[in-house]
């Protein structure tokens, strides 16, 4: 036992003092991680606040009320004002801005007559989401725009009540569960690293040799990298919260759901390490792989909302839970149809999970 | 010391001498994804010598050696090392032994002292700090004990390599190529070391690819080639078994007829066209002025000496004999 305990302390000591001569390493995973982040923060950018010309060739009061419907009743325009239309289009067809509106002259005598008035929209449609984008917002600044002017025939009543007693938005959503991808690809790829490096550099032939069983000092290494990618997470977080202005509503619930992802990533990283034995290859797949396994968890919204099959499928990912545990404790969300204690245990079980798998690639790579 | 051993006659001696044997290996075959690595080995190391394993590349030296340390287990036949029978995989047998691979495997972001402290602790070494710092002392490393590996020369890795590997202070000590890729300095340096380890009755194997490691280090050299085991002797009594050698300096045309010529002759075993003539190779107890006087009829030759092949010639002629 005591000799056991002096080879996993011999494996930690070993690996802190390779860590701490590879901090440009972690610096470029703790910088993959943030960038992780800003990635996904664009994706819920594009779909919103589109860079759209607009050109008003009416100074009625009625034009200018139509254009305050555009800005402020729906996200999806960021109005740019041109008064030369070929311009416009240009930059359009320069793909620079998304769409172009035209409000015609006598736009507001028209409708005060009770007129229709054709609006032109030129649309960029190289991309169709965003085509789609401002297809149905076009018509929901229109609806507002008349419901605004108690136009007849324009009756626009939503009487909502809503789930939860304060909004989210989409992109801090994001960033609560991009956190778990970041905890993924910072833990997954150093233990990976440091277990595939014992395979490559052969150190791994003398550990199989050595009086002690060879996975005690392993363990002693992932030990150590769990504990730095917990650190490197910890700045990672705490980059986010502040650059989003996230305050989490039960902050002890996201830590231990992000140190378990750690843990769960580590034993994870280390099985791949030992399955794939070469540094660079095992650090590709676990970034390559790292993305489609976010997407699939339920990071963009809940997971049911698309469709049966892909959230049966994600139930197979410790992220699904992690995603779900993470939204309730940053922003006191529920994002699964499972309580909460069940998606704990889940996690709980992924972890043991992933320290078996660890144990059997790590002892089979020794065999 | 005497020659106790040859192929044919190898088993009943070293079942008598099974007590001062620290391995023995007997008719050993060993099988790696379908192909034949080791035939038939038998072969015996007993305890304070150097035992060195001599073979071109592919021979099974290597494979050889991680049977010993039980790296890799034996197809059929039996082998015992330090009186266990292997395959053993018991924490007491591996502490007494020390293994040096021939890349070295060391930590390469790790300094010399922290690549030896890691090692004491796998092998639960006491008073480990006082103990690193003497192997160091005595492999000459001291100076460069916090240096990072990776910024080491060849030579001083190597050195690192078997620093570590004595740090446990082991009984058998197993070292693939030790003095690959290391400047001459280094080399002899290991090779006293090797010699110091000797004095203190400890057991080396060592296998090499070069043949004045062979004869300058081991006390017996077990030479292989495709696998089967195909003299073992001291260096230097192979070398007078192998028998004399005649460098006869000639043109080209005349030592290519000398050849031609001699593939009719039982005492020339071996010819080898070189760039001032022809070396032949004879068999023991031939009188090489008969064979001179033999060829001198096939043109001019300039002239010749007679001297004892080098163990890379006994090498190839033992090839020759069994292909």
């Amino acid at each position: 036992m005591r000799k056991n305990l002096r080879a996993l302390l011999g494996g930690m000591n070993a690996e802190l003092n390779r860590m701490r001569r590879s901090r440009l390493l972690i610096a470029i995973v703790v910088v993959q991680s943030v960038t992780f982040l800003i990635l996904v923060t664009l994706f819920g950018m594009t779909g919103a606040y589109a860079p759209t010309a607009l050109v008003n060739y009416d100074n009625g009061p009625l034009a200018q009320q139509f254009i305050h419907s555009l800005e402020n009743d729906h996200r999806s325009f960021a109005l740019i004002f041109m008064n030369n239309e070929t311009a416009a289009k240009q930059l359009v067809e320069q793909g620079v801005i998304v769409a172009m509106i035209v409000i015609p002259q006598g736009f507001s005598q028209s409708i005060s007559e009770g007129k229709t008035v054709p609006v032109t929209v030129f649309i960029d449609n190289i991309n169709t989401d965003m085509t789609d984008d401002i297809q149905r917002a076009m018509p929901a600044a229109v609806m507002s725009f008349g419901d605004a002017l108690k136009f007849e025939g324009v009756n626009v009543s939503v009487a909502e009540t809503d789930s939860y007693t304060h909004d989210t938005s989409f992109i801090d959503y994001m960033i609560a569960s991009a956190l778990v991808l970041d905890a993924l690809i910072i833990a997954g790829t150093l233990s990976a690293l440091s277990v595939a490096e014992e395979f490559e550099s052969k150190t791994a032939r003398l550990l199989a040799i050595s009086p002690v069983h060879p996975l005690i000092p392993m363990m002693g290494r992932v030990v150590v990298t769990a504990l730095v990618s917990a650190g490197a997470l910890a700045i990672t977080v705490i980059v986010a919260l502040v650059s989003y202005g996230i305050s989490p509503v039960q902050p002890l619930e996201m830590v231990l759901t992000l140190l378990f992802c750690v843990a769960i990533f580590s034993c994870l990283g280390a099985a791949l390490g030992a399955v794939m034995k070469r540094t660079l290859p095992v650090a590709l797949f676990v970034l390559g792989s790292a993305l489609p396994l976010f997407l699939f968890s339920g990071s963009y919204e809940p997971q049911r909302f698309d469709g049966n099959l892909i959230w049966v499928a994600a139930h197979f990912s410790p992220e699904y839970y992690a995603v779900g545990l993470m939204e309730n404790s940053v922003f006191n969300l529920k994002v699964t149809p499972e309580p909460l204690g069940l998606l704990a245990l889940a996690l709980v079980g992924w972890g043991i999970g992933a320290l078996a798998l660890a144990w059997f690639f790590s002892r089979r790579g020794f065999s | 010391m005497s020659i106790d051993i040859t192929i044919a006659e190898s088993t009943d001696i070293v079942k008598e001498n099974m007590n001062d044997n620290v391995i023995y290996f007997q008719n050993v075959d060993c099988r790696i994804s379908g192909k034949d690595i080791l035939r038939g080995i038998t072969l015996n190391v007993r305890r304070g010598e150097i035992m060195g394993l001599l073979g071109k590349n592919g021979a099974g030296k290597t494979t050889l050696l991680s049977l010993i340390s039980g790296l890799r287990s034996h197809t059929s036949g039996e082998i015992n090392v330090l009186g266990e029978k292997m395959p053993t995989h018991t924490a007491e047998f591996r502490r007494r032994m020390g293994f040096v691979l021939q890349d070295n495997a060391l930590y390469e972001e790790l300094t010399i002292f922290e690549n030896l402290k890691f090692s004491a602790s796998l092998y639960d070494v006491q008073n480990s700090r006082k103990r690193i710092l003497e192997v160091l002392e005595i492999l000459g490393l001291s100076d460069r004990r916090d240096q990072v590996v990776n910024t080491l020369s060849g030579g001083l890795k190597r050195r690192t390599a078997i620093a570590r590997a004595f740090l446990h202070d082991p009984e058998l000590f197993i070292i693939d190529e030790p003095t690959l890729g290391v400047d001459v300095d280094t080399r002899h340096a290991l090779w006293a070391y090797l010699r110091l380890l000797r004095s203190k009755d400890k057991t080396v194997i060592v296998a090499t690819n070069y043949l004045d490691e062979a004869l300058a280090l081991c006390d017996r050299v077990a030479v292989l080639g495709e696998g089967a085991l195909l003299e073992v002797a001291e260096p230097r009594e192979l070398v007078r078994r192998t028998g004399s050698c005649i460098d006869i300096e000639c043109d080209q045309q005349t030592a290519k007829k000398i050849a031609s010529e001699v593939l009719n002759l039982q005492q020339v075993t071996r010819t080898d066209l070189t760039l001032s003539g022809i070396s032949l190779f004879l068999d023991k107890g031939t009188n090489p002025d008969k064979v001179l006087s033999e060829f001198a009829k096939y043109g001019s030759i300039d002239g010749f000496c007679f001297r004892a092949p080098d163990l890379s010639e006994v090498f190839k002629s033992l090839g020759n004999r069994h292909p």
